[in-house]
């Protein structure tokens, strides 16, 4: 830095991939000026560049709180009671570790997850990602679209005028071409959101009281009780949110000079995430949890009824309109995920700052996975209840490789250069993997061999793994810093140069080199993804 | 606010855009390959030595800029620059640069083969 107070050198990126990624911040609540660097020493400057910069985080984890999420965090307090707030405590971090992992890919990197999947890993594990991609989130969609039929089936609207309606809202307010204007719809919407929180409190203080004892699902190891476990953590952690969030924070122009900010923004919305998540449990375990629908989950649109009844009219009727809104906010994220994915990859224009006309693969792209799902949503006697659980747990089986894909992205001196994961991030990761995988695999394994007796509590396996992959972390750095071959590569660096640094074009940037352990976490992956194909293969035959 | 003097923001953007399609030296190495001819994606590969899958992106921007036209011949595509002024404004860039560093020789074109 230099001495003048007022001067502080650019902090743009190198590379770019749609020139509309490069300028001021555009956000709902402030403009960022693309030259105005200098530190923020008082706090209402650093309150004011946090109003400008918030944004993809919050949108991410709140539009996670989606009619999927709705269902089943209902079907946890339904059937459970608020015996199963615990998994909400453990998500929270996990998804702030995975997701600020994915904003600083986008911020240094500008670069896409899909894109840099691409470049780093190959066309195979980039088909594998693009198909699971594209697969879950038009089942996610379904689910919204799904949502927006109850919810306002709740108010007497048919679903041949609920549905369509949703789908142009969504598609009027994305193709706009302006950035600040669309977050501005979504802040409307997160902030309706929030309001879940004061009508669970009301609940929880006028409803019936919550049945006690929820701890069954960990105790009994039951299939349904795994499955709905499985769901909790796949309607949370989604791959989706990490696509969306790093194309998001690329297309809102936040270079790594203002990554903590961006961290700021990823832990708010984290909370947030939380709290949402928590009300829906309290709410469903206030009205029906020691009712007679308990431990009978059907679908959302029992716990309406089951919440007119138990709490009065203006409750349910709150509660459908969280239910809409929070279907409408995650179908506009879910196909912004793919849309950013699509274009960029087909090396079309891709900016929330162009319009229709300006980048038509883009918004064509969002519209058309909306109009698919909303056509499908539309076709009478499709299952709700059910279907949504397939769908969270359908995507928790296929997350563990993507995860292990971005952990090694964010390890990547090629990539992140001096702004790579430390051995804590590491370790957070990678136990998170592990007790996803070991989750999805008992699940797996319980599908095909119905006798398995996995009866010591279930989550001993899956925190036993988490426990084993942090040891081996540790062990790893450990060996490495004794070994001397930790030495940092950037240490020539200026604290200003480090805390800039971005990634140049991604065609120039050395080739990745073939650590072990990077191929080892490859083979794992593969050899993951192909044991839980041979198992949900053999289980579909046998059905 | 715009002035006479000035151009409208959607033509500065326009224009932006372009320019955003010639900024990086593979792309500028391409359309340097082109301005002689239309080329086929296996010679453009050849003669400008990167991965055929990285080219193909390349070409993918530039085409989604309209800085080239493809046209398929038989089994393959054949990519043209779209119109002669972007050969101009590759060619004033070249003696802009000469011209700010006149103790730099005129950067030689890699002849097409």
């Amino acid at each position: 830095m230099t001495d003048d107070p007022n001067f502080t050198p650019p902090a743009d990126r190198r590379s770019a991939t749609d020139r509309a990624h490069i300028g001021d911040i555009e956000g709902a609540l402030g403009t960022l000026p693309a030259h105005d660097t200098r530190p923020r020493r008082t706090f209402s400057a650093r309150l004011a560049t946090l109003l400008a910069v918030i944004g993809p985080g919050i949108v991410v984890m709140v539009a996670d709180n989606d009619a999927g999420s709705f269902s089943v965090f209902a079907q946890a307090g339904q059937n459970h009671g608020t015996g199963l707030i615990w998994v909400i405590v453990l998500l929270c971090p996990a998804l702030f570790v995975m997701q600020e992992m994915a904003a600083r890919l986008g911020a240094t990197t500008g670069v896409g997850f899909a894109m840099l999947i691409r470049q780093r890993f190959g066309r195979i594990w980039s088909w594998f990602s693009l198909t699971q991609l594209f697969g879950l989130n038009i089942a996610t969609l379904l689910v919204e679209f799904i949502g927006v039929r109850l919810a306002l089936g709740y108010f007497g609207v048919s679903r041949y005028v609920a549905v369509p309606l949703a789908a142009g809202a969504l598609i009027t307010v994305t193709a706009g071409g302006r950035f600040r204007r669309w977050e501005r719809a979504m802040y409307v919407m997160i902030a309706l959101d929030l309001a879940l929180i004061p009508v669970a409190a009301f609940a929880h203080f006028h409803g019936a009281p919550a049945a006690v004892g929820g701890h069954a699902v960990s105790q009994r190891g039951d299939h349904a009780g795994l499955l709905l476990l499985l769901a909790l953590f796949g309607s949370s952690l989604t791959a989706w949110q990490l696509f969306f969030q790093q194309s998001s924070v690329i297309d809102k122009r936040i270079t790594p000079r203002w990554l903590n900010y961006e961290r700021a923004d990823t832990a708010i919305g984290a909370v947030l995430f939380g709290l949402c998540a928590a009300a829906v449990v309290a709410i469903a375990a206030a009205a029906i949890g020691n009712g007679m629908l308990h431990g009978h989950f059907h679908n959302v649109g029992d716990v309406l009824s089951a919440v007119d009844i138990q709490l009065g009219g203006p409750a349910a009727a709150v509660l459908a309109i969280m239910l809409l809104n929070a279907s409408l906010l995650c179908a506009g994220a879910v196909s912004l995920s793919g849309s950013y994915a699509l274009a960029e990859l087909l090396g079309t224009k891709h900016s929330l700052h162009r319009r229709f006309s300006d980048a038509p693969w883009f918004h064509a792209a969002f519209a058309g996975m909306i109009v698919l799902a909303a056509a499908i949503a539309l076709i009478p006697g499709l299952p709700p209840g059910s279907a949504t659980v397939l769908v969270q747990a359908g995507g928790a089986l296929l997350l563990p490789p993507m995860l292990v894909l971005l952990l090694l992205l964010a390890n990547d001196h090629a990539v992140l250069g001096p702004q790579r994961n430390r051995w804590i991030q590491n370790a957070a990761a990678a136990a998170t993997i592990a007790f996803l995988a070991a989750l999805s695999m008992m699940l797996a394994l319980r599908t095909v061999f119905p006798g398995v007796r996995l009866h010591v509590n279930n989550l001993t396996i899956p925190a036993a793994a988490a426990a084993v992959t942090v040891a081996v972390v540790l062990a790893h750095t450990l060996y490495q810093r004794l070994s001397g071959s930790a030495e940092d590569p950037d240490h020539e660096l200026t604290p200003w140069e480090r805390r800039t640094w971005t990634t140049p074009a991604l065609e120039r940037i050395d080739p990745p080199s073939a650590s072990r352990l990077r191929t080892a976490a490859l083979a794992a992956a593969a050899g993951y993804v192909a044991v839980v194909a041979v198992l949900l293969g053999y289980a579909a035959a046998g059905l | 606010m715009n002035g006479p003097q000035l151009l409208p923001d959607e033509i500065a953007q326009q224009v932006a855009d372009t320019m955003f399609a010639l900024s990086t030296p593979s792309r500028l190495q391409i359309l340097a390959y082109l301005q002689h001819g239309p080329r086929t994606v296996g010679e453009i590969v050849d003669a400008v030595g990167m991965e055929q899958s990285a080219i193909s992106h390349q070409l993918r921007v530039l085409r989604d800029h309209n800085v080239v036209t493809v046209r398929r011949l038989g089994r393959s595509r054949q990519y043209a620059v779209r119109d002669e002024y972007l050969i101009g404004i590759l060619a004033d860039a070249l003696s802009h640069i000469t011209s700010v560093d006149q103790a730099m020789p005129a950067p030689a074109i890699r002849a097409a083969s």
